[in-house]
C-alpha cells in the first residue's frame, strides 16, 4: 500500500506544504531517485517544445495578422477573433465536433473495451482481434471507396434498411447534417476500434492475477468480478484511451476529409477542417491560424481537465 | 471455470461476428482492387469478378506511381522515428512515474501538450524552418518531426504502465547498488514489453500511413515517403486513374503494417507482462 501511495504523482501534487518539504529534505539526503533524473525527461521535453510548442507561438503570432499567403503581412489585432464571434459556419464547425467527441467516445472506446475484454484471455486471442486491426492499415482511398459504396445512393446501407423495412433507405447517408457526420462516426468506428482494443489488452495483461483469483475465491464472477475487480484495475490503460480519444476527437481531420471535405456546402466540416479550408483552401492565414488557436486551446482546456482528475484522483490499486 | 464474463464459446461467437462486419469493408476494398481496372462499378461493387486484374493493377500502379523509390524512405522512418519515440517516452514515463519528479503532472501535462495541436496548424510553421535549417527535403528532418509527433503518445502509455508496476522492485533493484539507468534497462522496460510493441506498431502505422509531413517537407524521389506517391496516384481517382488500380496500389502499401500487424500477436499473449512476477 505505502508503494503505490508513492508511485503516485497526482497525490503528491495534493500533498500539504510541510509534506512537500520532508520530501524534499529526504531527497538530499538519500538520493534512491538518482541525481540525474530531470536528464531522463528532457528528450521528450525538448523535441515537443521544440517542434510542436514553437510552431504554436508562431500560429498564435500568425493569428493576429492578415495574410493571404503573398504580399505584406499586416498586423490586425483581435479582428480574427472578432470575426470568429460571428462566423456562423464556426458554430455548425463546433456542433459537428462535438456530435464526434460524443460519438467517439460511446463508440471506439466501448466497443474497443468489450472487444479486448472478450479476446485478452482466449488462447489466440490475437487473430480475433486482427480484423478489428487491418481498417487502421488501410489507406485514405479505401476508406473512402469502400465507405463510399455502402453510404451512396443506391448503396448497401440503402439496400439493407429497405430489406429490413426501416425507413432512410432512399438517400446517401452523406448529404445532410447530422446523418452525415453521423455515418463518418461509424466509419471511424471501423477504423479505431482495433487500436483503442490494443491498448486495453494491453492494460488488462498488466493486471495481476492475485486480486483476481482472491475475488474468485470469495464467490464473485461474471459482470460483478468485472465492476468490482477488473475494471478499477484497468483504470491507468482506460485513462489513456479515453484521454486520446478525446483530443483525437476534437481534432477530427482525415477521415472526414477523404470522404466529404467538408461537405456537402460546408455542412459535415469539424473544426480541423475549417481551420484547413480557411488557411490552404481560402488563402486566409491569419483566420485559419485564428481558428487553430480557438480549436487548440479548447483541446488543451478540456484534457487538461479530463487528466487532472484522472490522474491525480486514481486509486492505484495493485501489485 | 465458469467464473469468467461470458463462456469461452460465447465469446468466440460474438467477436467473429464483430469480425466479419468489420471484414466486410477490407471485402469491398479488396474484391474491388481485384477486379480488372475498367470493370468497376459501384452499384454492384461487392460482387466479385470473375477475371482476376489484380496484377496488371499494381503493375500499372507501379509504373504510374514509382512507389518502388519511396518504399525505402517510409520504411526508414516507420521503424527508426518510433523506436526513438518509445525509447524517449518510457524515459519520461519512469523518471516521472518512478523517480517521481517534482511537478511530475506538470511534466506530464507539458509532454502530452504535444497531442493537442491540429497537426494541420504546424505545417506552415514548419515549412518555413525546416527551409532555414536546411531540414527541408532530408530524411534527418523526416525522422525528427515523426519522432516529436509521436513522443506524446508514447509518453502517455509509458507513464500509466509504470503506474501499475510495484515501487518496491525499484527499491529493491536500488538498495542492491543497480543506477537508476540499469534499473530502467533491465528492470523497467523488459516489464514493458507489450506495451512497447503496442505504441511501436500503432506508431509504425501512423507514420507510414502519413500524408501531411511527407507532402509538406519533402520534394525529392529520395526523401519522399511512399504515402505521397499513392496520393499522387489516387488524388485523381475520379479524373484518371481507375478506381481497381488505385486500391490494388493502396493494398500494396498496406502490406508492411498488416504484416507487421501479424509478426506481433505473440508478444500480446497473455501472461507476458506483469501477470508472471
Amino acid at each position: 500500500m505505502w508503494s503505490q501511495t508513492l508511485t503516485n504523482p497526482g497525490r503528491r501534487l495534493q500533498q500539504a506544504p510541510g509534506g512537500a518539504a520532508r520530501q524534499r529534505r529526504r531527497r538530499r539526503a538519500a538520493p534512491l531517485v538518482g541525481r540525474f533524473r530531470y536528464g531522463y525527461v528532457s528528450p521528450a521535453v525538448l523535441l515537443v517544445a521544440v517542434l510542436l510548442y514553437l510552431p504554436f507561438l508562431w500560429t498564435v503570432y500568425q493569428s493576429f495578422t492578415s495574410y493571404s499567403g503573398l504580399g505584406p503581412m499586416t498586423w490586425t489585432g483581435l479582428a480574427n477573433y472578432r470575426t470568429l464571434l460571428h462566423d456562423p459556419y464556426l458554430l455548425s464547425a463546433i456542433r459537428n465536433t462535438l456530435l464526434w467527441v460524443a460519438g467517439t467516445l460511446v463508440l471506439p472506446v466501448a466497443l474497443g473495451l468489450l472487444v479486448a475484454v472478450l479476446s485478452y484471455n482466449l488462447p489466440h486471442g490475437g487473430w480475433y482481434r486482427l480484423p478489428f486491426l487491418l481498417p487502421y492499415a488501410m489507406s485514405g482511398t479505401g476508406v473512402a471507396v469502400a465507405w463510399g459504396i455502402i453510404l451512396e445512393h443506391g448503396g448497401i446501407a440503402n439496400n439493407l434498411l429497405s430489406a429490413i423495412g426501416l425507413p432512410g433507405g432512399g438517400e446517401s447517408f452523406l448529404l445532410y447534417a447530422p446523418q452525415n457526420s453521423i455515418a463518418m462516426i461509424i466509419a471511424s468506428t471501423w477504423q479505431q476500434l482495433g487500436v483503442n482494443a490494443l491498448l486495453f489488452v494491453v492494460g488488462l495483461q498488466s493486471i495481476p492475477r492475485e486480486p483476481i483469483e482472491a475475488a474468485r475465491l470469495d464467490g464473485a464472477s461474471g459482470w460483478t468480478l468485472f465492476r468490482r475487480i477488473i475494471w478499477p484495475l484497468l483504470a491507468p490503460l482506460t485513462t489513456v484511451v479515453v484521454g486520446l480519444a478525446l483530443v483525437a476527437s476534437l481534432k477530427t481531420f482525415d477521415i472526414v476529409w477523404v470522404m466529404t471535405q467538408g461537405g456537402p456546402g460546408r455542412s459535415s466540416e469539424t473544426l480541423a477542417i475549417t481551420m484547413y479550408k480557411d488557411t490552404f483552401v481560402a488563402d486566409q492565414y491569419g483566420y485559419g491560424s485564428a481558428v487553430a488557436i480557438f480549436l487548440t486551446v479548447v483541446t488543451g482546456i478540456v484534457s487538461w481537465l479530463y487528466l487532472r482528475r484522472q490522474l491525480s484522483s486514481r486509486r492505484a490499486i495493485g501489485a | 471455470m465458469r467464473s469468467r464474463l461470458m463462456s469461452g464459446v460465447t465469446r468466440r461467437a460474438v467477436l467473429i461476428v464483430m469480425g466479419m462486419i468489420w471484414l466486410f469493408p477490407v471485402y469491398l476494398i479488396l474484391v474491388s482492387a481485384l477486379r480488372p481496372a475498367d470493370s468497376f462499378d459501384p452499384s454492384r461493387a461487392w460482387v466479385p469478378s470473375a477475371h482476376l486484374g489484380l496484377w496488371s493493377n499494381i503493375a500499372k500502379a507501379w509504373s504510374a506511381s514509382q512507389i518502388g523509390q519511396s518504399l525505402g524512405s517510409s520504411l526508414l522512418y516507420a521503424i527508426v522515428a518510433p523506436v526513438l519515440a518509445c525509447l524517449i517516452g518510457a524515459l519520461a514515463g519512469y523518471a516521472i512515474v518512478v523517480l517521481r519528479l517534482r511537478h511530475g503532472f506538470a511534466w506530464f501535462m507539458i509532454i502530452f501538450g504535444g497531442t493537442i495541436f491540429p497537426a494541420q496548424m504546424l505545417l506552415i510553421p514548419l515549412f518555413v524552418s525546416y527551409s532555414k535549417a536546411n531540414l527541408y527535403d532530408s530524411r534527418l528532418g523526416m525522422i525528427v518531426i515523426y519522432t516529436a509527433i509521436s513522443v506524446p503518445f508514447a509518453a502517455f502509455v509509458m507513464r500509466n504502465f509504470f503506474t501499475g508496476v510495484a515501487f518496491s522492485m525499484f527499491e529493491a533493484a536500488r538498495m542492491d547498488g543497480a543506477s537508476t539507468f540499469r534499473v530502467f534497462r533491465q528492470i523497467y522496460l523488459p516489464l514493458a514489453r507489450s506495451a512497447l510493441t503496442a505504441v511501436f506498431i500503432l506508431e509504425f502505422t501512423f507514420v507510414w500511413n502519413d500524408l501531411l509531413f511527407g507532402l509538406t517537407l519533402t520534394q525529392s524521389q529520395g526523401t519522399r515517403p511512399v504515402m505521397t506517391a499513392l496520393a499522387a496516384l489516387q488524388s485523381d481517382v475520379y479524373a484518371g486513374t481507375p478506381v481497381p488500380i488505385a486500391l490494388a496500389a493502396g493494398l500494396v502499401v498496406s502490406a508492411p503494417p498488416v504484416l507487421l500487424f501479424l509478426v506481433t500477436q505473440r508478444y500480446f499473449a497473455r501472461g507476458l507482462a506483469l501477470g508472471q512476477l
